[in-house]
């Protein structure tokens, strides 16, 4: 590759890394701009565009730089008269787009850099188009700047008189966090950053490191914002932040006289970039494994103490735990710092779906709330695929025409949301279209038509169970692309890839209505909470999760259905299975007296697992299971307890199943 | 590394092999496991599978019993624990011949080490053939 230089090529990464950011970011204003474009909009434009330009020719990729450029030229143009933005314009700044991501993957694997002459020629013709001065000469120089038009002030809210015309109108905002929320300091945060893409922040109160640090009594935020933006937009953009309520907003009447010179550092500027450094996700599992021993290892030292002499136990007692708090400092420390927004994936699916829906002629809007939510850097990266698949399936397959839309009496416009909460220890990720729903006789006459199941199996099937067909790997192969197999195509690995970080995936579907798939997956992927049973010698982990509860009763009492057992549950009566048998190993003498039973929930349902003896809970590292033993169904991963003995976490949800 | 099976002898590259130990009185049992799977043991804080290599490689007699000595296999990231009866010691191997004919895939081939006949393994094809182990069980 021209340029890079042994030097250059050391940051060749951080390069690729940051230009990426800047280009994502880009896309996904030119999807907004669809949706109207605002001076602020076509600002941000500019400002990525122009990062990537700059980074580019210190990194001496000109021709990178040259597009970039162009392309800056032209968001300069339209930052002057948004008005002229249309569908023409915002399908060239993506080709431009693509482009530059082209650009930028060539030169991350050394490749030569993809030749776009075309494409900067188009950008020169279209600005000098919209200027109404005939194109430059390619090779020229680039035109000298437009004298800087002023922006024309954008829709200010009715009645408002602004005092100062050269300066935007400035609001007072009255925020409150909600004191429930686990995190208030980064909801503040997160309302600020909000803020701060509208326009500029004054008088925050308390300040930013106070918020940061979660410092804000009551919940109470109180600010400034100097924004060229609606009052309603202002409110629509507080909407998205979870967690935060906006009070009160209305517009200030500001004194006149100019903030002096210097008065300038005294404000909190808008862009103030977080104090970050990157770590190569690998280097961050390793931290995480470490960690994790160091916690085995502590809780090893704990158990060896217990057998010393009593006279050496107080102050060996006392080391363990100032180590043992030490390293789950650490280790709390290590799994924070894999936290990340699952807007890393989320940002791109806007862009996404406009490509889906433009090749499908279909007309989409995606609507995405709680990407701001966060979640283990690991299960993160697995999830960006299986979200991304259901996306496509949910306009290619869910959202139908609009011509059928209007027939059935729906909005032309389908719509797709995607709804990330938080419930308890787990993620929830909500993909829902407004579709035509899955036909489910379809789906169980095409299932026996594959000879997949029989029609015997089909019919016994409840109809969730009966949904969950479409993840049979069966039906992805399906070659004949009907519309519910297309439904299948992946659908087996989506469900794949949630089981495996401890996920579980619902569909609901209601026909003419539409389609909901349901991911449900735990914030981390190290720390578990268990329950632990001993089944003749062996010790088993069932994460607490999952267990509904237990009822101790002898075996001989339990009541038989259909010379199956069963246990009273509740108002419920519940399949009885022994972990042993499930398990294949061996049970112990089986105690006259009484056992314990733990109910769990299951893909099945509920069932109650007979095990031998409790064993206490206790909150555990779970290790990942390694070839073979990956291979076990009903197995989702193992852990060292502190006597040093191996013990294997079960998959609840599967065991019985699988 | 040369070892033996009861009486039968066994060679594997020593290269393969990331240390040897004595095998552990206790396993923790692996569920739903192929019958080869002697269990798990915690070697320094990793869980690594052991595998009697007697029933793996299907030979006649009695499980190997306890105390034997489990060759660890160096996979990469993960360990492949092999439970054998003991270690010989180590010699050069020249000439590998071809394996007997219903041997298992894990067999590389049959070598002569003096007048004693020496069965040479395949790290490779044992990992694979403990992988199927698995899933055709």
């Amino acid at each position: 590759m021209a340029g890079a230089s042994w030097d250059t090529s050391r940051y060749l990464s951080l390069f690729a890394g940051e230009a990426s950011e800047h280009l994502e970011a880009l896309g996904k204003d030119v999807v907004r701009l669809e949706q109207g474009a605002t001076v602020a909009l076509v600002d941000s434009m500019f400002r990525h565009a122009h990062s990537v330009k700059g980074m580019a020719s210190s990194m001496a990729f000109e021709a990178t730089a040259k597009l970039a450029h162009r392309l800056e030229d032209l968001l300069d143009t339209l930052r002057a008269d948004v008005a002229k933005v249309n569908q023409a314009v915002a399908d060239v700044i993506l080709q431009t787009v693509d482009a530059l991501s082209a650009h930028v993957k060539a030169a991350t694997q050394s490749q030569p850099l993809p030749d776009s002459t075309a494409l900067v020629v188009r950008l020169s013709e279209l600005n000098a188009g919209l200027k109404g001065v005939p194109p430059p000469p390619v090779s020229a120089p680039p035109p000298p700047p437009v004298p800087e038009a002023a922006a024309p002030p954008a829709a200010s809210p009715s009645g408002v008189v602004a005092v100062d015309a050269a300066a935007p109108p400035r609001f007072a905002l009255k925020l409150k966090i909600n004191p429930a929320s686990n995190q208030p300091g980064v909801r503040g945060f997160l309302a600020y950053k909000r803020l701060t893409t509208l326009g500029n922040v004054f008088e925050l109160k308390p300040p930013l490191d106070d918020i940061k640090a979660g410092r804000v009594p009551q919940g109470a935020v109180t600010l400034e914002l100097e924004t060229d933006q609606s009052e309603e937009s202002i409110t629509r953009t507080m909407r998205t932040v979870a967690d935060v309520e906006l009070e009160s907003i209305g517009l200030v009447q500001r004194a006149p006289p100019p903030p002096p010179p210097g008065a300038e550092a005294d404000r909190v500027v808008g862009q103030e970039p977080a104090r970050t450094i990157r770590v190569r996700t690998e280097l961050m599992d390793q931290f995480l494994d470490h960690a994790g021993e160091l916690l085995l290892a502590t809780a090893r030292v704990r158990q060896i103490a217990r057998g010393m002499p009593e006279a050496l136990r107080p102050p060996l007692d006392e080391s363990v735990d100032r180590l043992h708090l030490l390293v789950k400092g650490l280790h709390d420390k290590v799994m924070q710092a894999r936290m990340t927004p699952l807007a890393l994936i989320t940002d791109r699916l806007p862009r996404a779906a406009r490509d889906i829906a433009r090749r499908r002629s279909r007309d989409v809007e995606l609507v995405i709330t709680g990407e701001d939510i966060e979640l283990d850097r690991a299960i993160v990266d697995e999830l960006a695929d299986p979200v991304l698949h259901l996306l496509r399936n949910a306009i290619d397959h869910g959202v139908e025409p609009a011509e059928v839309r209007k027939a059935a009496g729906k909005p032309p416009k389908g719509k797709v949301a995607l709804s990330v909460t938080r419930q308890r220890d787990r993620v929830v990720l909500e993909l829902s279209d407004d579709g035509r729903g899955i036909d489910v006789e379809r789906l169980k006459v095409l299932v026996v038509e594959r000879g997949l199941m029989t029609p015997e199996q089909v019919r016994g099937l409840s109809e969730r169970e009966t949904l969950m067909l479409v993840c049979l790997p069966g039906l992805s192969t399906a070659t004949d692309v009907t519309d519910i197999s297309g439904r299948g195509v992946g659908m087996d690995a989506v469900k794949r890839v949630v089981e495996a970080v401890g996920g579980s995936l619902e569909i609901e579907t209601r026909a003419g209505r539409g389609t909901t798939f349901r991911l449900a997956v735990p914030l981390t992927v190290a720390m578990v909470n268990l329950l632990l049973v001993g089944v003749g010698d062996e010790v088993y982990g069932l994460p607490i999760g999952k267990v509904s509860g237990v009822v101790e009763t002898a075996r001989g009492r339990l009541a038989l259905s259909q010379s199956a057992p069963v246990l009273q549950w509740g108002q419920s009566v519940l399949p009885v299975h022994e972990l042993s048998s499930l398990l294949e190993v061996p049970a112990g003498p089986a105690s006259a007296v009484a056992s314990p039973f733990v109910v769990v929930d299951s893909d099945e349902g509920r069932v109650a697992l007979a095990v031998d003896r409790l064993l206490g809970q206790e909150e555990v590292v779970l290790k990942a299971l390694a070839r073979p033993l990956d291979l076990v169904p009903g197995l989702a991963g193992v852990t060292i307890l502190g006597n040093g003995r191996p013990v294997f976490i079960l998959d609840v949800a599967r065991l019985v199943t699988a | 590394m040369l070892f033996r099976l009861e009486k039968d002898r066994y060679a594997l590259p020593l290269s393969a092999i990331r240390e040897v130990i004595v095998a552990p009185d206790t396993w923790t049992r692996v569920p739903r496991a192929p019958r080869a799977v002697r269990g798990v043991i915690n070697l320094r804080g990793r869980v690594v599978p052991v595998v009697d290599l007697r029933e793996l490689l299907d030979v006649p007699g009695a499980p190997t019993s306890t105390p034997g000595r489990v060759v660890l296999l160096d996979r990469g990231r993960r360990e492949l624990g092999l439970l054998i009866s003991d270690v010989d010691g180590i010699e050069s191997i020249e000439k590998v011949g071809p394996p007997a004919p219903k041997a298992s895939l894990a067999v590389k081939g049959l070598a002569r080490l003096g007048a004693l006949p020496v069965t040479v393994l395949d790290p490779d094809a044992l990992d694979a053939t403990v992988a199927r182990a698995f899933t055709t069980k």
